[in-house]
């Protein structure tokens, strides 16, 4: 009879306990495994949509930073991979001094372009794998692979509203020099050169007409600056400073992290370039 | 792909339809409660020197009717905190019911503490914390008012989204509106609190309700009020409003067919 | 709402985040339903010195036009070895959905907490910025609705602070305001810590003009900004006011600080 009472009778109230799942982080490290907290509702991606998506509706609560101009192009040297550095959520300019170019180990670089935290946290992510790979089989993980893990693994949250665009950019003995875009859509494309982002259609621009594979490696640099100083002049979401690496096969050298405003005067000034802008300033 | 990052990521309307803001508010089929039902209106608590005095009235309502006239949102605690519930009653009572396991539980404890009014609204913050992080949220405001651990004069306020926060004067509901402003000139800091003896709080209080009673047309003028202090809670829980003066109402205009 | 903690005026201009109806009309059958989130004012401000960081925060509560409470703290101390957190060395503030702060708060006390208990030394002011950011990121398709900036010193003593977005990236930066005012406190900042468009007298006109020097300001000079940062954040913005709570970090350890702001 009691079991038949308890079977259909509701306990005066819950356990109103967390569970002790939520508990265990206190006693074992982070683990940076795709487990995450969703909104218990029926559709947790349409839910997240409505929160977030200021593209669609202007006033969503939730503004998550956009923005960007980034590209990579290989040449003879190795890679050249530039950045701006401008963060924006609508029309506020959250940041001007993002790092867009994320070192994931001493001889692979990745691009941030989207949601920043997708592009910080997943690539921290990679780049875990890519030292687990390399403690598995002894040694260094090619960038084909590292860029496959990272497509898999954004591909497997689809329509989730991950936010993405990448690039993978490294030097290895088996591969020479490599570059793979990945996008949150799951596309994975291996290429000689990319511009990825709100200012790509400007860097493109530039970067085409200059690009030879043949360049040196100061005129490489060059190419790389003068194509983001291009879109940070004309792309109202890209600006603040240009991050430039060259990623060579024993490894990637940073090229300073400097100010658009100074270059973009030298260029105009020293160069004759620009010239739809007066120099008059007084 | 589209070239702005704007665009990124987010489900594309041809293949998923198109943006529906609907999710913002609005739910599907099995889904919790999304709205309360029967509902208690104002609470209204004030520090004084030695304790908190809160009083609510005894009126549940089922939208604009009065239907339940003897409900008491005054709920004790363990003789050092007292509880007083606004919003959802079914769901004051779902905490009444859980309070009082806790109390039992705590009682048949062996450590020889005793939970405070302030242990006792970090626990109820949890729970509306927790229930509004799983979409069930418990539909109510409480002021949670007692002694703390030093036996000094406690007063908080949970909500149904885990909010919390502490004042010499609170008050839910409507009672923020029209309460608040007449216990800040009172009490507008921690200090003036301290200097207020049990008659003014009283008094405060038992303003307020009459205030309120006049304004809020969900209330009634029946209703219970308590005193906690360190030596224990005074509660009654059938007062009646004292020396109302309906007078003012001669003097409103302008509604309804009456023009002047 | 877009204010609400992305701290930006919204597309068309100002705007205040009290407003949390969306305006986009929904489409087909409504009905009212919960959300799950509200913004409860406030602003904060972060400013990382040579051997000292101040975390500072503004005490006011509000709900819609109501102030909650007058004294409600958004800057808090972490990890310390006892509840009054007296040898803490991080501070943390949080501003947007004071619950979601109040949970985020106390789940990384928690967190760096049990890891002085495990690893027998204070957690780096580096390795705690790592975590919170993974802990924001666990909640990337529920989000905590807040904008947290973390400070304290780093390994060579100087002074650091982190700023986050609700979903966990993170930056160390010099200077970083949030919350509310943050729209009104930012460019004051980028000007009086930065020296943004700040050039030296009598360097010439037009392009020869000379930027003034960056170079770390004293104590005393970032606790008069900090005040008056809040001080016009109060005139110009109605959810801010009452008080304000600030923290500065030192190798003495962390000093509190509170300073009455006005009540209207």
């Amino acid at each position: 009879m009691d079991t038949l009472v308890a079977q259909y009778s509701r306990p005066m109230f819950e356990k109103e306990n967390f569970s002790d799942s939520d508990q265990m982080e206190l006693y074992t490290a982070p683990i940076l495994s795709p487990r995450f907290a969703m909104p218990p509702v029926a559709q947790p991606s349409a839910w997240l949509r409505a929160a977030t998506d200021d593209h669609a509706n202007p006033n969503c609560p939730i503004k998550i930073a956009h923005g960007t101009t980034t590209l990579a192009f290989r040449f003879q040297g190795g890679i050249i991979v530039a950045t701006d550095s401008r963060a924006t959520a609508g029309n506020w300019i959250a940041s001007q001094t993002v790092k867009k170019v994320i070192e994931i180990n001493n001889c692979l670089l990745g691009t941030m372009a989207g949601g920043a935290a997708d592009c910080q946290y997943w690539l921290a992510y990679l780049g875990m794998q890519c030292r687990l790979h390399e403690l598995r089989h002894k040694r260094r993980i090619s960038v084909a692979a590292a860029s496959k893990i990272l497509a898999n693994l954004v591909y497997s949250y689809k329509g989730m509203g991950l936010s993405m665009g990448t690039m993978c950019a490294g030097v290895t003995p088996s591969e020479g020099p490599a570059l793979y875009y990945i996008d949150s859509d799951g596309t994975r494309l291996a290429g000689n050169l990319f511009c990825v982002g709100s200012g790509q259609t400007f860097a493109y621009g530039v970067l085409d007409a200059e690009y030879k594979y043949d360049l040196s490696e100061e005129e490489a640099l060059e190419l790389g600056r003068r194509s983001i100083l291009a879109a940070t002049h004309r792309d109202a979401y890209s600006g603040g400073f240009i991050n430039l690496y060259h990623v060579k096969e024993d490894g990637w050298v940073k090229h300073g992290f400097s100010d658009t405003n100074p270059i973009f005067w030298k260029t105009k000034l020293e160069k004759g370039e620009f010239s739809n802008v007066t120099s008059e300033l007084v | 792909m589209n070239h702005l990052p704007q665009g990124w990521g987010r489900p594309r309307d041809d293949v998923y339809g198109a943006y529906d803001a609907s999710y913002l508010q609005n739910s599907g089929p099995n889904q919790h409660t999304q709205q309360p039902v029967v509902t208690g209106t104002s609470v209204v608590a004030l520090k004084f020197k030695e304790g908190v005095v809160i009083a609510a009235d005894n009126l549940a309502s089922y939208g604009s009717l009065a239907r339940f006239t003897d409900v008491k949102r005054l709920r004790t605690f363990a003789d050092a905190a007292v509880v007083g519930f606004g919003g959802d009653v079914s769901d004051m009572q779902y905490l009444d019911r859980l309070l009082t396991s806790l109390d039992t539980e705590e009682a048949y404890g062996t450590t020889g503490h005793t939970l405070n009014a302030h242990n006792l609204h970090t626990y109820l913050s949890k729970v509306f914390y927790k229930r509004r992080s799983e979409f069930n949220p418990l539909w109510n405001q409480v002021l949670v008012a007692g002694v703390d651990q030093e036996k000094k004069p406690f007063l908080a306020s949970a909500d149904l989204l885990g909010t919390t926060f502490s004042a010499p004067s609170l008050a839910t509901g409507f009672g923020a509106h029209l309460a608040q402003p007449i216990l800040r000139t009172l009490a507008p800091d921690e200090e003036a609190a301290a200097g207020l003896s049990k008659e003014q709080a009283v008094e405060a209080i038992k303003e307020c309700m009459k205030v309120l009673f006049y304004r809020d047309a969900r209330s009634m003028d029946k209703y219970s009020i308590a005193v906690v202090t360190k030596d224990g809670i005074d509660l009654r829980e059938n007062e009646k409003l004292e020396a109302q003066s309906w007078a003012f109402a001669e003097k409103i205009r302008g509604y309804g067919t009456q023009v002047n | 709402m877009a204010a609400m903690f992305s701290q930006n005026p919204l597309m068309n201009g100002p705007n205040y985040s009290f407003n949390q109806t969306p305006t986009a009309a929904a489409a087909g059958n409504k009905e009212h339903a919960f959300y799950p989130y509200t913004d409860n004012g406030g602003s904060t401000l972060a400013i990382a010195g040579e051997d000292f960081t101040i975390i500072a925060g503004d005490t006011r509560s509000t709900s819609g036009y109501n102030i909650n409470t007058r004294y409600q703290p958004k800057v808090f101390k972490i990890g310390g070895t006892t509840s009054s957190q007296d040898d803490a060395n991080i501070i943390l503030s949080v501003v947007g959905f004071a619950a979601d702060g109040e949970a985020l708060k106390e789940r990384l006390d928690a967190i760096v907490k049990m890891y002085r208990y495990q690893h027998g030394k204070p957690m780096s002011v580096k390795a705690c910025a790592q975590r919170l950011s993974t802990i924001l990121y666990g909640k990337r398709f529920f989000p905590y609705y807040v904008h947290a900036i973390l400070g304290g010193l780093d390994e060579e003593g100087k002074g650091a602070v982190y700023s986050y977005d609700p979903v966990g990236s993170y930056e160390r930066e010099q200077c970083r305001a949030g919350g509310a005012a943050a729209s009104l406190i930012m460019p004051f900042l980028d000007n009086q810590v930065n020296f943004k468009n700040q050039y030296m007298p009598g360097s010439g006109v037009g392009h020869d003009l000379q930027e003034r020097e960056r170079k770390p300001l004293p104590l005393v000079e970032v606790e008069a900004l900090v005040k008056d940062a809040f001080d016009s954040a109060v005139e110009r913005h109605i959810e801010v006011g009452d008080g304000l709570l600030m923290m500065m970090a030192t190798k003495n350890g962390i000093e509190e600080k509170y300073i009455p702001l006005k009540r209207d």
